[in-house]
């Protein structure tokens, strides 16, 4: 009974906080003496009691220390004793909790740590060098300017008679600072890689770890950087070689992981093939190594989620990995992890591997209860998880048979709908309406029921967002959702998405929207026997579409698709007269007959070809209309092409006009 | 030579022949028994060493002195001034290693306990070590036990007595140390001479096992080679 009583009293309360405060108070008043020794006895007290304690730096936090901390570390008049202590402290409070490095960073610590950097003192450098490596590491401090100025400086601490902490400091620092491609440009212009590399061939497994993150962060996707790394030289041997020493498994896992993760990021930026032994033979196999259940969570998530990028686009290196020491079964215990990290690396993993090849996504979906997981994964709390999990579900909806029973099984399209209407972020909409567009191909049976759930009205939505990858999605979904579809669906489409939307779409800077949007328009009015429902319900609206589209500065392959369009209503009985009836589209059609780019020309021609067709009513006189126009004559100078495809076409309308031509 | 006569080495005189003609050489005898006294922190001993061997250590051992006049700290229950000079060596180690922060806390309160300081030893608990529990409840059993020994009118006697005792101490300036050297980017923080010992009874455990006769180390200390049997 006794023990718990003291236990009892061992309960933080404001009381004992209290007391705290009051016993560090009158140290800290001697911070702001003038005299020196007073002030350093000071400072090392504070640097003594806020070392290893987050309670401690909350406490002396909250009594206002930071802005004297930072006056002193600047001024230059300050004795450099007290100064170096003041840099050491500042850097303890950076290891305490998110909101110290947050207020140390908003205080423009980060700025004037850089700065100091110009100045003698070794020790000071150190104890700088060491505070701007916590505070970059655990802060996406956004808005510190580097300039070349600052990456010189420090790389001439990463020198190879510079100590072992500074080196390592560094190449951690630019590891943190290094965000965009902007800063992998400029690290690279002052020659980081070549004076970073040779620090590869140190003894100490610090230094190096440090290394091969700075060196992959500068090579990811940025082709580049990347291509001057590989001609790179540590010790006589190019880059890629010493790296891919460094993943053998006498190596520390840090090691080995950081150096699979840079010949990855080598290799996705371009410089390094898919075939080479480098990539298919050691990084490959290191990462399928690491994923192992005998390594540790953390290492594993870090593995898998690599392998997910290596894997991502090479069918072969997918197909590599898929066979290799049961990484499958490997990956679903990662999925079984407490972590957030481990299950969405495993899920990552996952999407890579069944991207491209059908038996992989067989055998994934095999596993089991691997879809009990994504399905669950759909609807995690944690944003990231559900992210992951959309993604997994998007590269496994490619697979037609999966739609048709595994996702149908496990109605995969309801926790989809449930994600998309609960105001989900950006990055989430695209791969959710990524793996919609699967999901709504004609004979995806997901797709009636969400229909029935207003998907429709969704994507609509999602075709005026402001970014253009959403957009596609959502038109090319449509356009999905359209083809063979019933007529009642496609008036649905039409009357939801609206004519001005329609024309915004068409007038869309991204062109994959703009072809994706006169797919749609397509699918609307074919097939023939649509064509004159659609024209009569919404005629006038698609005509001025297409006009826009030829008169617009688009690319021939734009023009053409608008063209088919034409085709297409030219088939339709009634439907043709929206083109017939209009002088300016006739001239257009007529003049893209003579078109320089082919491809123009066998549209227009087809288009003639369906307008003139023999025996069907109102022919003749269409027929003298085009060819009062001068139709006839062109088909006739067109006869001499060497185009194949075009001269077949020409022939075929030419037959069209044979009786018309004999009178 | 057949498969046969490499095993022939059946009698404690052939095989110390065989370790004689296999002669490791001063030098490399000399270096690892400086490498013991550095990684251990004998001082002085490696000065002797240096000047009767010649062997230059590895580190210089000046860089000894911080080592020693922690574990003198520590091992005298001055534990304060110990993580005091620990800050100054290497401010960012019991930032980054808050377990090792948390026994170094935790041997304070015992100092003070042993001290009889009760109304210290409450205060310090309150206002310093509950915070480790907090963030770690893996360190809570081992708080429980050291709080327990305000329980008792004889912590000497009590069941968490172990924490009076100075190999706990030992144990607290061991870690501290090995946490030094690993910091100061030194790849073995223990004696390379204490893993070939190991190594060796690990060799003869595994010939015990499958009955092999082999001339046998039997006392490691004094090189003791039993005959076969």
């Amino acid at each position: 009974m006794q023990k718990l009583r003291y236990l009892e009293l061992l309960k933080i309360n404001n009381e004992s906080q209290k007391l705290n405060v009051e016993s560090t108070r009158s140290y800290i008043d001697d911070l702001y003496s003038q005299d020196p020794s007073k002030c350093l006895s000071s400072i090392i007290c504070i640097k003594n009691s806020v070392i290893g304690s987050n309670r401690q730096k909350e406490s002396v936090i909250a009594q206002g220390i930071v802005p004297r901390l930072i006056y002193l570390l600047r001024d230059q008049k300050t004795k450099v004793t007290v100064r170096i202590e003041t840099a050491v402290t500042l850097g303890s409070l950076a290891k305490g909790t998110d909101d110290h490095v947050e207020l140390l960073v908003n205080s423009g610590t980060i700025q004037i740590l850089l700065d100091l950097l110009e100045e003698d003192d070794p020790r000071l450098i150190d104890a700088c060098l060491c505070c701007l490596r916590t505070l970059l590491h655990h802060s996406s401090a956004a808005d510190v300017r580097y300039n070349i100025k600052h990456f010189q400086k420090l790389l001439t601490f990463a020198g190879p008679s510079e100590s072992l902490q500074r080196q390592s400091c560094v190449a951690s620092i630019l590891n943190s600072v290094c965000r965009s491609p902007a800063e992998q440009n400029l690290l690279c212009s002052v020659g980081a890689h070549s004076i970073l590399a040779p620090l590869l061939a140190t003894q100490n497994h610090s230094v190096r770890i440090s290394v091969v993150e700075c060196l992959a962060t500068m090579s990811f996707n940025n082709t580049g950087v990347a291509g001057e790394i590989i001609n790179t030289f540590c010790k006589d041997t190019k880059l890629p070689n010493y790296l891919e020493t460094l993943t053998s498994r006498d190596q520390p896992v840090d090691m080995q992981l950081g150096a699979a993760k840079c010949l990855t990021n080598l290799h996705r930026a371009g410089a390094i093939p898919a075939y080479d032994p480098i990539v298919t033979y050691r990084t490959l196999p290191c990462l399928v190594r690491l994923c192992q259940v005998e390594h540790s969570e953390v290492h594993r998530a870090a593995a898998a989620n690599t392998l997910a990028n290596l894997t991502e686009v090479d069918s072969n290196l997918q197909q590599i990995a898929a066979i290799s020491n049961q990484l499958v079964s490997a990956l679903v215990n990662l999925l079984n992890c407490p972590s957030v990290a481990a299950r969405g690396a495993a899920f990552r993993a996952f999407a890579s591997l069944g991207a491209n090849d059908e038996d992989i996504r067989k055998r994934i979906i095999d596993t089991k209860c691997l879809m009990d997981r994504v399905v669950s994964g759909l609807g995690d709390e944690n944003k990231e998880i559900r992210l992951a999990a959309v993604r997994c579900l998007h590269s496994l909806s490619r697979s037609v048979q999966q739609l048709r029973t595994t996702f149908q099984d496990h109605s995969v399209w309801h926790p989809l709908m449930a994600l998309l209407t609960d105001n989900p972020s950006t990055e989430l909409l695209t791969a959710a309406s990524s793996a919609l567009c699967n999901l709504l191909l004609e004979f995806s049976p997901a797709k009636e029921p969400m229909i029935q759930q207003g998907v429709v009205q969704l994507l609509a939505t999602i075709t005026s967002q402001p970014d253009p990858s959403l957009r596609l999605n959502g038109v090319w979904a449509l356009m999905n959702l359209a083809f063979q579809a019933e007529q009642r669906l496609k008036s649905q489409i039409l009357t939801t998405l609206g004519t001005d939307q329609i024309f915004r779409l068409l007038a869309d800077p991204d062109t994959k929207v703009l072809m994706k949007t006169l797919g749609l328009l397509r699918n609307l009015v074919s097939p023939r026997t649509h064509t004159d429902t659609m024209m009569a319900l919404h005629g006038p609206q698609v005509m001025q579409g297409v006009v826009l589209v030829l008169e617009g500065p688009h690319s021939p392959e734009v023009k053409e698709q608008a063209l088919c369009i034409l085709g297409n209503i030219a088939d339709g009985e009634r439907a043709r007269d929206h083109i017939m009836s209009n002088e300016d589209v006739l001239k257009k059609l007529i003049d893209y007959m003579t078109h320089p780019a082919p491809c123009l020309q066998e549209s227009a021609v087809f288009c003639i070809n369906n307008l003139a067709r023999r025996g069907e009513p109102g022919a003749v006189e269409r027929q003298t209309r085009l060819k009062d126009l001068g139709v006839v004559n062109i088909l006739h100078q067109l006869l001499s092409t060497t185009d194949t495809i075009l001269f077949n076409r020409v022939k075929a309308a030419l037959t069209q006009f044979a009786d018309c031509c004999s009178s | 030579m057949s498969f046969s006569e490499k095993h022939d080495i059946t009698t404690k005189e052939d095989w110390v022949k065989l370790l004689e003609d296999n002669d490791l050489g001063r030098t490399n005898m000399n270096k690892l028994i400086m490498n013991y006294l550095v990684t251990e922190g004998f001082k002085e001993a490696a000065e002797k060493f240096q000047q009767e061997s010649g062997v230059i250590p590895s580190v210089d051992l000046h860089s000894l002195d911080d080592r020693i006049s922690i574990r003198d700290a520590i091992m005298t229950g001055r534990i304060q001034e110990a993580t005091a000079l620990i800050n100054q060596l290497h401010p960012e180690l019991l930032d980054n290693d808050r377990h090792l922060y948390f026994h170094l806390q935790q041997l304070h309160l015992i100092e003070l306990i042993r001290n009889n300081r009760i109304e210290e030893a409450l205060a310090f608990a309150q206002s310093h070590l509950s915070e480790a529990g907090e963030e770690d409840p893996s360190v809570l059993a081992e708080l429980e036990r050291t709080v327990a020994l305000l329980a008792f009118e004889e912590p000497l006697t009590c069941p968490f007595g172990d924490l009076l005792a100075p190999s706990h101490r030992q144990k607290v300036a061991s870690e501290v140390n090995a946490a030094i050297l690993k910091m100061e980017h030194q790849e073995a923080t223990a004696p390379k001479i204490s893993t070939l010992l190991k190594l060796i009874l690990w060799a003869q455990d595994k010939l015990n096992k499958k009955n092999i006769k082999y001339p046998k180390l039997t006392d490691l200390a004094a090189a003791t080679i039993e005959e076969p049997k």
